[in-house]
């Protein structure tokens, strides 16, 4: 084998080039090529932290819906009481009268009202003031099956039943049958 | 928002002629003049106006009304305010023991709030019951009264002794209970 140069530096890259020549081919190349290409494209997709690449945008519009202290405000509205996100439901929990033949206050016919209740706090998303909110629970004929809906807000454990809402609230009235939840208006809080 | 003008409108009517309608919808709470809507499915037609409840009304709202009723008046089960609770206040132990019954004493309110609560709700549902040198509670007396655990039914039967003895009830049963056990 005659060199093609004398000088040292030739010589190493002549041999370096003649060893990759004889000892790697083209397909070994293409595929090795080919393996790093993928790898490139898939690196993006390996779970890391991305928040500093959020668009601002982004934040500004999550900042937006949150607006108020509450999860259940924040997703709440004010016009249809026969879906669970209506505001004065936020501590509700059992079945909804006004899906069951009642209003949101009012019991539906063959019920009728718990003279006992338990009171809330919820949050109107339209004026942003919290208003407190009787959970007076309809009672007297089978569950309704309805409409059910939990709202956790103020709920405590049973081990303070006063403000406990998986507790049935018909002491005092004529059945202890459960049938359905109302949410009465009590007053301002704010 | 468009809907505003609507709702104001409906409001004055709601406050000139069908005041009766949006009392029928609140549970004992104020509709007056210097009231707000409430942005509501029902109250935007009734238009309804509530007024900011008082601090010691909240509270009572809150931790209270519900088995108490909103006037102090419930189920034959749940003792009466209304026109009673105030009788206990004639006498220290009486006093003492509205402080320390376990819903009032064991309530997760500070001192200050149960002290504004029971001024509250002595002079708002029992005013004449009241002693005529009523002096109103203070949060370090709530601090002191509700340390002490007590035995809610006997402490109460012997209190209510006390007062027929002193011949300060109008009758022996002005604060009868349904049944004896019932604190």
């Amino acid at each position: 084998m005659i060199p093609i140069s004398n000088t040292r530096f030739d010589h190493l890259v002549e041999k370096l080039i003649r060893r990759t020549a004889q000892r790697t081919s083209r397909r070994s190349f293409l595929s090795l090529c080919g393996s790093w290409l993928v790898a490139a494209s898939a690196l993006p997709l390996l779970p890391v932290s991305r928040r500093a690449q959020a668009s601002d945008v982004e934040h500004r519009e999550k900042k937006a819906v949150a607006k108020f202290a509450s999860d259940f405000a924040n997703q709440a509205q004010t016009s249809d009481p026969t879906q669970c996100n209506y505001w004065r439901y936020c501590s509700s929990d059992g079945y909804l009268c006004a899906c069951c033949g009642g209003g949101p206050h009012t019991c539906p016919p063959g019920t009728s009202p718990s003279p006992t209740s338990w009171v809330g706090t919820c949050i109107n998303p339209d004026d942003g003031k919290s208003y407190l909110i009787a959970y007076r629970d309809c009672c007297g004929q089978d569950s309704c099956g309805k409409c059910s809906c939990l709202g956790q807000e103020g709920d405590m454990p049973e081990y303070r039943p006063q403000v406990n809402n998986d507790i049935v609230w018909c002491f005092g009235a004529s059945s202890m049958v459960y049938h359905c939840s109302s949410a009465g208006l009590v007053g301002l809080a704010e | 928002m468009s809907l505003r003008p609507a709702a104001n409108i409906l409001a004055c009517l709601g406050l000139l002629s069908g005041l009766a309608a949006g009392a029928a919808l609140a549970e004992g709470t104020l509709v007056t003049g210097l009231a707000t809507n409430v942005p509501d499915a029902e109250t935007r037609i009734s238009g309804l106006r509530l007024a900011p409840m008082p601090r010691p009304a909240r509270i009572y709202a809150l931790n209270c009304q519900g088995c108490h009723g909103a006037s102090g008046v419930s189920v034959i089960e749940i003792p009466e305010l209304a026109g009673r609770v105030g009788y206990f206040a004639r006498i220290p132990e009486g006093r003492s023991y509205l402080v320390q019954v376990p819903n009032v004493a064991l309530n997760p309110s500070s001192d200050q709030d149960i002290a504004e609560l029971m001024n509250w709700l002595l002079k708002t549902f029992s005013r004449a019951e009241l002693p005529t040198d009523f002096r109103p509670y203070t949060a370090e007396e709530v601090a002191r009264l509700r340390k002490e655990r007590i035995d809610p039914s006997a402490r109460r039967q012997r209190i209510v002794e006390q007062l027929i003895a002193a011949r300060l009830l109008p009758s022996p049963d002005a604060l009868a209970l349904p049944h004896a056990t019932l604190y």
